[in-house]
């Protein structure tokens, strides 16, 4: 049986809009994140690998299981969805436990299990609470100890990190890494690169239901360095500052501001870009601020599909 | 396996018939289970007082039967005493002005009324003040136009369309869908919680009708009913009302999950369920309240001066024999809920199209 996940040839359609459109992927074992603007797929493909939604075209296994028989599937599989709601009425606990006594485990053992993934997730003063009542970042944890309280080979969440603090994020890191090292498939999405790609074995980076990236991290992370960073400055003298940066060969681009107090620039190292700028407060201009333009992902996306500018 | 999904159904069965049963958007399902036990409490409340109150004026039986059309109403009077009610009036017939009397007594059991027309006896009429194959005629019309017609069927949409349907609008599905359970084991579960709920509601709501009928009646006359049909009554009108949550459960289910909108499901099947009676024999044989009617002990009163149309629609056909009702409507929930296994195994979640 393969312990990969493989998507041939795969669409899905939501009656005239497109879902994802012929991806095809082998995801090994390890950490993967799935990385697109909000709408460009990551969910579809997430969900058509739990058949909460089925395939138009192509084929999905799961190691080796089709997403069509939930019984098999489920057993190995975990999914934190993105979806907030629990069954109307349930405690935290509750939720927990009534997933686990659904796989078949005994009262006992079930409750034994619920109480060890809540611990998981630090949740145990609020297991007894309402789900209802609960705020967004534990309502993102209580879904997290629901998916791994089975123990599942494939752990897959949906924005796992949205909405948790620093240290509950770090914990919730740690544990995917736990996960990845026993041989194990954890699956993640988000919209923001850079909160994934120092956790990702792999990434994929996907927009408007295609796969426009995928591979090991490094490899993408060259893309990214290729892609110019913009960055907006503001300073007294502009002409000046921006007479200074143009000199430089990583500087591909410099543009004033109307008011002459204000520079977009594009350069192709940040880390030179930032010596530069020392620099040049060292010589006595005064920058009174630098903004990243670009930190969000979509700029990439519109580089990679593009083709670059 | 089997001994697996077993266990599956029960456990969704459990987790799923708290929520059947204390559904907010449910309450009104309780009302109509337990509209006809009111009014039929209300009528022994009604009766008892009436009783308590004229039993302080009751007049022999043989007084009351000894009095002859055409006797004038003061000697009706004075042979009988003073009357539970007595009112006069006057009526204009045919150009004539007529004085009309009416006199009422009571003999413990039977009120008598004496009708005088220009002070002489023109009509006397009696009924019992609670009469046992009166209410149980009415019990049976009851059941049969608006328990078995609306009560239950309206009860078993809110109930099991919402087993599917709810999840949706709660966005909770995916909750389920993502338990190691199949699709078709989580129907049976979901439809099994449905089915305690409605069974217990309504099973329960025709008893408490059927207590509250008996409660104000003359005690030897219920002893008499227990000791000959009445528990056969009871039990055919309780399995009548439990079956009508097992047929019309399963259609609502099946509804729920291919369709979205509750009211066209439910005015389509109301519709058949009406025309049923206009249809051949073997269409009849796909309705759930043709067997249910068939299981029912008595037959519904049907007034003569009720409309032509009317009339058919709400007469039953012909009866199918009690075996072949039940097996003919566990065949037809059967079928209806292969149809629905198949629609929920193709049922995806995509909250954003509810």
């Amino acid at each position: 049986m393969s312990n990969e996940i493989i998507f041939t040839e795969v669409s899905k359609f939501y009656g005239e809009v497109l879902g994802v459109n012929r991806v095809s992927l082998r995801v090994p074992p390890g950490i993967t994140s799935l990385v697109g603007p909000n709408g460009s797929g990551k969910t579809t493909l997430m969900n058509l690998m739990c058949g909460l939604i089925h395939a138009d075209q192509g084929t999905i296994s799961v190691r080796g299981i089709s997403p069509r028989n939930p019984e098999q599937l489920m057993r190995q599989t975990g999914y934190c969805t993105q979806f907030d709601a629990a069954p109307r009425g349930y405690t935290g606990y509750q939720f927990v436990s009534a997933s686990l006594l659904l796989h078949g485990y005994s009262p006992a053992e079930a409750d034994e299990r619920t109480w060890r993934a809540i611990d998981r997730v630090n949740l145990r003063e609020a297991a007894p609470r309402k789900v209802a009542g609960y705020s967004k970042g534990m309502r993102q944890r209580i879904r997290l100890a629901q998916s791994i309280a089975h123990e599942p080979d494939v752990l897959i969440l949906d924005e796992p990190l949205n909405g948790l603090d620093p240290l509950v994020r770090a914990e919730t890191i740690a544990l995917f890494r736990e996960f990845a090292a026993r041989g194990k498939h954890v699956i993640l999405s988000s919209h923001v690169l850079q909160e994934v790609d120092v956790i990702s074995d792999q990434v994929i980076l996907i927009a408007n239901g295609s796969i426009i990236a995928e591979g090991q991290i490094h490899n993408v992370r060259e893309e990214m360095t290729e892609h110019p960073s913009q960055f907006l400055i503001r300073c007294p003298d502009a002409a000046k500052v921006a007479a200074l940066l143009f000199a430089e060969d990583h500087i591909t681009e410099v543009r004033l501001h109307a008011d002459r107090q204000g520079l977009l620039v594009l350069t192709r190292s940040r880390e030179r870009f930032s010596e530069l700028l020392n620099q040049i407060v060292l010589g006595g201009q005064n920058i009174e601020s630098i903004v990243q333009a670009d930190a969000n992902v979509d700029s990439l996306y519109e580089y990679l599909i593009g083709g670059g500018r | 396996m089997t001994k697996l999904w077993a266990n599956q159904v029960l456990t969704i069965a459990r987790l799923e018939v708290r929520k059947a049963f204390l559904s907010k958007r449910g309450l009104w399902v309780y009302l109509l289970a337990l509209f006809p036990a009111v009014l039929f409490f209300g009528h022994g409340i009604d009766t008892q007082w009436k009783r308590k109150q004229w039993s302080q004026q009751v007049t022999s039986r043989s007084l009351v039967e000894s009095v002859q059309i055409g006797e004038r109403a003061a000697d009706v009077r004075l042979k009988l005493g003073k009357p539970l009610r007595d009112f006069e009036y006057r009526r204009r017939r045919d150009g004539n002005d007529e004085s009309r009397r009416m006199m009422e007594y009571f003999d413990g059991q039977r009120r008598y009324k004496f009708h005088f027309v220009d002070d002489l006896l023109k009509d006397k009429s009696d009924q019992a003040l609670a009469s046992l194959e009166e209410d149980t005629q009415v019990f049976s019309g009851m059941f049969q136009y608006f328990y078995l017609r609306l009560a239950i069927f309206f009860g078993c949409l809110g109930i099991f369309m919402n087993l599917f349907r709810g999840e949706m609008l709660d966005k909770t599905l995916h909750f389920w869908f993502l338990a190691p359970v199949r699709r078709e084991v989580l129907l049976v579960g979901k439809y099994l919680a449905g089915l305690v709920a409605s069974a217990i509601i309504f099973g329960g709501g025709t008893m408490l009708a059927f207590f509250a009928m008996l409660w104000a009646l003359d005690p030897a006359d219920v002893q008499a009913y227990w000791q000959g049909p009445g528990m056969g009554h009871l039990f055919w009108y309780t399995a009548s009302a439990m079956l009508g949550c097992v047929g019309y459960g399963s259609v609502f289910l099946a509804a729920g999950l291919l369709l979205r909108n509750p009211i066209v499901p439910a005015s389509m099947i109301l519709l058949w369920e009406s025309i049923n009676g206009f249809l051949p024999a073997i269409l009849q044989k796909l309705s759930i309240l043709y067997y249910l009617q068939s299981l029912c002990p008595l037959p519904a009163p049907v007034d003569k001066n009720m409309p032509a149309v009317l009339r058919l629609i709400l007469a039953p056909a012909e009866p199918a024999p009690a075996v072949w009702a039940v097996l003919g409507l566990l065949g037809v929930t059967a079928l209806v809920l292969w149809v629905a296994s198949q629609a929920v195994r193709r049922l995806e979640v995509n909250y954003s199209t509810e």
